[in-house]
Formats: C-alpha cells, sequence, structure tokens
C-alpha cells in the first residue's frame, strides 16, 4: 500500500513537470519566429521606430535598461553579453571591449545603410574596418550660463577656474569628463597618460572644485533650473532640458575643444541573434526612420542623411544648434590603458579632500 | 538466520531510523538554506578573495597572476583617508542615531502596550517605500524653489529662499531618517523589558534621576545600545548615496571608491580587496559586540 502511494506520488510529479515543460515548449512555439534583445539607455528610442521595425521584420525587440554606460561595458566583460544581442556601452570603452574579444563582429554587407552616416564616425581609430562598433545618438558636453546672474563671460575651460564663480557651477561628475578639461584648459592631450600632467590636472580641478556646488551627472541642468547655480557643465541633452525650461538661458561660445561621447550599439562575442542585430541596425541607420527617432529624441546625430530630412524644430534647437566651430573642435575619450589607476587615484584624492 | 544477520538487520534498522528521525528533517530545514549560504554566499565571497590577490590587465581585465599589491595599496594615504571619512561619517550617524532614539524608544516603552505599538508602527511606515524615493522627496522638498521654502515664502518669514539642499544639515538629516529605524528598535526591545522596580528601588535608595539613569537605567539597556550602534554603523559605512544625492555629491567614501573600481577604473582586484577589507570591519565590530554583550542576547527586536 505505502509502496503505491509512493509511486502514484512519484507519477503525479512526473506529471506535473512534463506538463511544465510542455508549456513551456508551446509558449515557444507561438512566439515569433526572431527575437532580439537589446540593453541600453532607458527613454533612448522611439517606441514608434522599434515597432515599425516589429511590424516589418516579424521580429520581437525585449529591452533592458542600464544606469550608466559602465553598466553596459561590465556586462560584456564579465561575460554576461550572451543575454543580449545588441548592448550600448560608450565609445571610451571601445578599445578595451575590442582588444578583450568581448565584441562580435558585423558583416558591413548586411549594413547597406551604413553609408548614410557621416564620415567622421566611419572606419574609426579604435575600430578601423568598422567591424565592432556602429555609432547610435552621440553627445557634447558644454558650458551653460544664466546671462542675467552670471558674474563673467566664459569664452574657454580657464574661466570655469575663476573665483567669482565661487559655488556657482553645477557639474557633471566622472573621471573622465572632468580630467580631460582640466587638461585641455593646461593644454594637454585630453587622453593623457602622463602622470604629471594628470597631477597638474588634479590641482587644477581642486580650484574648479571649490566653485563647484552640485556635482551629479543624473539631474546636473536641476541646480540652473532652480537658480541654485548660475553656470552648469553639461550634456547637450540636459541643456536641451533646461532650455526647455527656462527659455534665457544660453551656450557658452568655448573656443577650447569640447568632449564628444557616443553611444555605441555593439554586437557581444556571444550573441545568439546576430542577423537579427543586423537587421536591426540597418534599419535604424536608414534616413527617414533615424529622422522618425529624432524627433522624440533630439540629440546630436551622426546620421548626416537623416538630419537632412528632420523638421526645424529639431535643427533650430538651441541645444544641438551650437555654434559650428564648437561642434567641428571636439575630442572623443579614448582607453588609457594602465593609467586608469592613475586617473582613480587623483580622482579618488580629489572627491576625499571636499 | 543466524545471529550474525539479525545484527546487520538491526543496524540496518537503527540506520534507517536514525535518518527518518534526525537526517531527514534536519535536511529538510537546513538543506535550502545550507545549499544557499553554500552556493550564493561562500563561493562567490571566495571568488571574491581569489581575485583580491589577482592583478588588473592592460584593458580592465583580471590577469591571473598573484599579487598583494591592491592590500598594500590601501595603505596608501588617500585611500586611508577616504576610509577614514567612511569610518568618520558612519561615526557620527551612529551617534546621532543614539542620541535621537534613546529618548524615543524611551518615551514609547513607557506607554502601554497598546499605544507603544502605534507609535512603532509610525516608524516603520516610512519604510514602506524605497530609501532613494524618500531621500530624492527630501529634495525636493528642501529646493530652493521647493515646498518648504515656498511655504515660508508665503509666510512672510522669509524673504530669499532658504539654501537648505547640497548642505550638511541636510545630509544630517537624510541619514538620520535613513537609520532611525534600526536604532530604536532594539533600543526599544531592551528598555521595554527594563524591570521598573530596579528605577523605583534607585529613587527610594535617595539617588537622583540623572544618576539613577547612568547607573541603572544605561548598563540595564547597554544590550540594546551596542545592538543599535552595530545596526546603525554597518550600514552607514557603505552608504555613499545619502551624501551623493543631498549633499552635492562631492564625496568619496569607501562606497562609491569600490563602484569606481568595478564599473569606472575597471580595476576589479583592487575593488573585491576594498570589499573584504569592508567585511573585516564588520566582522571586527561583531567580535567587539561579544566582548560587550554576550551574543546571545543579541536583541534586535
Amino acid at each position: 500500500m505505502k509502496t503505491m502511494k509512493k509511486s502514484l506520488l512519484f507519477l503525479l510529479i512526473a506529471v506535473m513537470v512534463f506538463s511544465l515543460s510542455a508549456c513551456g515548449g508551446a509558449a515557444e512555439e507561438e512566439a515569433t519566429p526572431g527575437e532580439l534583445n537589446v540593453y541600453m539607455w532607458s527613454e533612448y528610442m522611439s517606441e514608434s521606430v522599434v515597432q515599425g521595425f516589429e511590424e516589418e521584420f516579424n521580429i520581437k525587440v525585449n529591452f533592458s535598461y542600464m544606469n550608466s554606460s559602465e553598466e553596459a561595458t561590465a556586462k560584456l566583460t564579465s561575460g554576461g553579453g550572451d543575454q543580449y544581442d545588441l548592448v550600448m556601452p560608450c565609445d571610451a570603452d571601445m578599445t578595451a571591449l575590442i582588444n578583450g574579444g568581448h565584441l562580435a563582429e558585423m558583416n558591413l554587407d548586411n549594413i547597406p545603410n551604413f553609408a548614410n552616416l557621416g564620415e567622421a564616425y566611419k572606419y574609426r581609430e579604435f575600430d578601423p574596418e568598422n567591424k565592432y562598433a556602429m555609432p547610435y545618438l552621440m553627445n557634447y558636453v558644454y558650458v551653460i550660463y544664466n546671462p542675467e546672474t552670471c558674474p563673467i563671460e566664459i569664452t574657454k575651460y580657464q574661466d570655469l577656474f575663476s573665483p567669482e564663480l565661487k559655488g556657482q557651477i553645477s557639474s557633471i561628475t566622472g573621471i573622465r569628463n572632468l580630467f580631460p578639461i582640466a587638461l585641455v584648459a593646461l593644454g594637454y592631450d585630453p587622453n593623457s597618460s602622463v602622470e604629471s600632467e594628470i597631477a597638474e590636472a588634479y590641482e587644477w580641478l581642486k580650484g574648479y572644485m571649490a566653485n563647484v556646488k552640485v556635482l551629479s551627472s543624473d539631474d546636473t541642468e536641476q541646480a540652473i533650473v532652480s537658480g541654485e547655480c548660475s553656470v552648469a557643465l553639461v550634456f547637450d541633452g540636459q541643456a536641451g532640458r533646461a532650455f526647455e525650461a527656462v527659455p534665457g538661458l544660453k551656450v557658452a561660445d568655448l573656443s577650447d575643444p569640447i568632449q564628444l561621447g557616443v553611444d555605441e550599439l555593439v554586437i557581444p562575442a556571444n550573441a545568439k541573434n546576430k542577423e537579427n542585430a543586423e537587421l536591426f541596425l540597418n534599419y535604424l541607420l536608414d534616413a527617414e526612420v533615424m529622422a522618425e527617432n529624432l524627433i522624440a529624441n533630439p540629440y546630436t546625430c551622426p546620421n548626416v542623411e537623416a538630419i537632412k530630412l528632420t523638421e526645424d524644430s529639431y535643427k533650430l534647437n538651441p541645444a544641438i544648434n551650437i555654434p559650428q566651430h564648437m561642434k567641428d573642435n571636439y575630442f572623443l575619450q579614448l582607453d588609457v590603458g594602465e593609467a586608469a589607476t592613475v586617473y582613480d587615484e587623483y580622482w579618488t584624492m580629489l572627491l576625499s579632500e571636499q | 538466520m543466524n545471529s550474525s544477520d539479525t545484527v546487520k538487520i538491526n543496524s540496518r534498522l537503527t540506520k534507517r531510523r536514525h535518518f527518518k528521525r534526525n537526517t531527514a528533517p534536519a535536511l529538510a530545514m537546513a538543506g535550502p538554506v545550507t545549499f544557499w549560504m553554500l552556493f550564493f554566499v561562500l563561493l562567490p565571497l571566495l571568488y571574491v578573495i581569489f581575485i583580491s590577490f589577482m592583478s588588473r590587465d592592460l584593458y580592465g581585465g583580471i590577469a591571473f597572476e598573484f599579487t598583494t599589491e591592491n592590500y598594500t595599496n590601501m595603505l596608501k594615504p588617500v585611500y586611508l583617508n577616504v576610509i577614514w571619512q567612511s569610518i568618520k561619517l558612519a561615526f557620527f550617524t551612529t551617534l546621532i542615531c543614539l542620541l535621537i532614539g534613546y529618548p524615543f524608544a524611551y518615551y514609547i516603552a513607557r506607554k502601554p502596550s497598546k499605544v507603544a505599538a502605534k507609535l512603532l508602527m509610525l516608524i516603520m511606515i516610512p519604510f514602506w517605500t524605497n530609501s532613494l524615493v524618500r531621500l530624492y522627496s527630501l529634495g525636493l522638498l528642501a529646493a530652493p524653489k521647493g515646498f518648504i521654502n515656498i511655504v515660508l515664502q508665503k509666510l512672510g518669514l522669509i524673504s530669499e529662499p532658504l539654501q537648505m539642499l547640497h548642505t550638511n544639515g541636510i545630509v544630517v538629516v537624510g541619514l538620520l531618517i535613513s537609520m532611525l529605524p534600526f536604532a530604536v528598535l532594539p533600543l526599544y526591545a531592551s528598555i521595554e523589558k527594563l524591570d521598573k522596580s530596579y528605577l523605583e528601588a534607585s529613587s527610594d535608595l535617595g539617588a537622583r534621576p540623572a544618576v539613577t539613569f547612568w547607573k541603572v537605567t544605561v548598563p540595564l539597556t547597554l544590550p540594546g545600545i551596542v545592538a543599535s550602534i552595530i545596526l546603525v554603523f554597518i550600514p552607514s559605512l557603505g552608504m555613499y548615496y545619502v551624501p551623493e544625492t543631498l549633499g552635492g555629491g562631492k564625496i568619496m567614501l569607501i562606497g562609491n571608491l569600490i563602484r569606481n573600481q568595478f564599473l569606472v577604473t575597471r580595476n576589479w582586484p583592487f575593488g573585491a580587496s576594498l570589499s573584504i577589507l569592508l567585511i573585516l570591519i564588520t566582522l571586527f565590530m561583531l567580535w567587539f559586540y561579544t566582548r560587550v554583550a554576550r551574543l546571545d542576547e543579541l536583541e534586535v527586536f
């Protein structure tokens, strides 16, 4: 009797297990033939654009969102890339990702719309054959100010050092956002790996920090919108939000080179749906699609053909429509190799002394 | 059947009985937790210890070469300073929580139990929302164009908005609202148990209230005090986000430092060694607790 009970129980469990797996199987069959898993910033791609792709190619796009591009890089380097088919790190990490073997090669034959990109954004230094990284949208880092409250005229980074701005600056943060500005102000290579230059930049930043009231990359523009600060070092997207809230704000006309950061789309080395990823990249690079995407995401775009199709609301957006000489005079964040730990040490010193 | 067979069967039976009576229940009850601790706590921890002795390769990966540099690096003044700052902040948080939490817990503990339960509930309710949400809303309240400033201006009490956000004062408030329940609950538990007759005896024997407090109340509630010190101090060590969101972000504590090692500088081995340091500080605190109050009296609730 007891054994019978036991075997019945066993059967019951077996039935349950099988019915469970049957459920799984059935669900899989019902799903669309294609799938694409994307890991990127939230609110950075129009839903209408994504829907258009899903309908045209019958591929379901699943998004997961990150809090920082460093998280994207960490996912790729720690071997978590196989969960995704497209990931969005920033250009600064590309050298490490490519040399670490974390990325899959793209087949440009499958991405004919690649031709729509501006020449400056193809075959870049870290990816001479353009096998690994496709630029999506970009951001400049520049200075905005409130003409009514800002006590000085700002034309170069050195002006941010001025004692008159004490407690007046709201600034983005990050080792590789602030050190380059100090290095440029001192006349050095923004991606320097020379320790003595980094040390000098650290001294410069100490003076800058005395003027900084708020140091945050999340809502840097808030402090200038609320009137707490009169100057802000911001990403252009944040500048756009600030201009919407306070139309009187202005972009400082800088003679120094400004930082350009590019959000790249890459395919992880062990991605499961590489073809779908290439399809999606090609679709995104289509001029009309990207022009539509720019309506909800008014950011600087490397797709020159798409920009031609945009409305004035995009072209005349004060956050994007900055003086041409500033746009041309940009620098990129490059890998600094072993100097990364030197930067880290000076950065730690800088912040722990505040 | 000979006797040796009987013995064999008997011993098998005893074994089976032993399994059913002792081993099986133990496995069923402690098994899942043991499995969890082994695979999700112990193994990862061992891996963290392992990589803390490795080095960083050129592109921010882990190079499997043994080094103790990650630990000797910590002794550089710059990193010692970060550790010191973190300990200082945790210390002040603990002190403030204790100074405010003790009278409060004392007040609750002297109320009838029904009222006390309601008051304790009031302490817990804010914790049903995420701590970051609470901090951000505090930031919104204190902003130059925030609720407090607008109300004060409308009432004509101030003409210019008060500068509250991004000051040390609001950081202290933020730390306090994050940690206060951890201080109050263990304090309440031990004050509540305090036998009133001791206090009466003390005052009958002529001790002034202050003396009674220091000589009777404090020693008797010491386990609760130490428990609340530990419960506040340890999380405060890693709480870098309060000064970051409310204080204006110009801060470097162990928490930020570890985060930077893993995400920004991609120096995982150094980040791992710093994590080990945090664990060691925690262990030291627990050891300290077992010296001051006996561990089996860890009064949390």
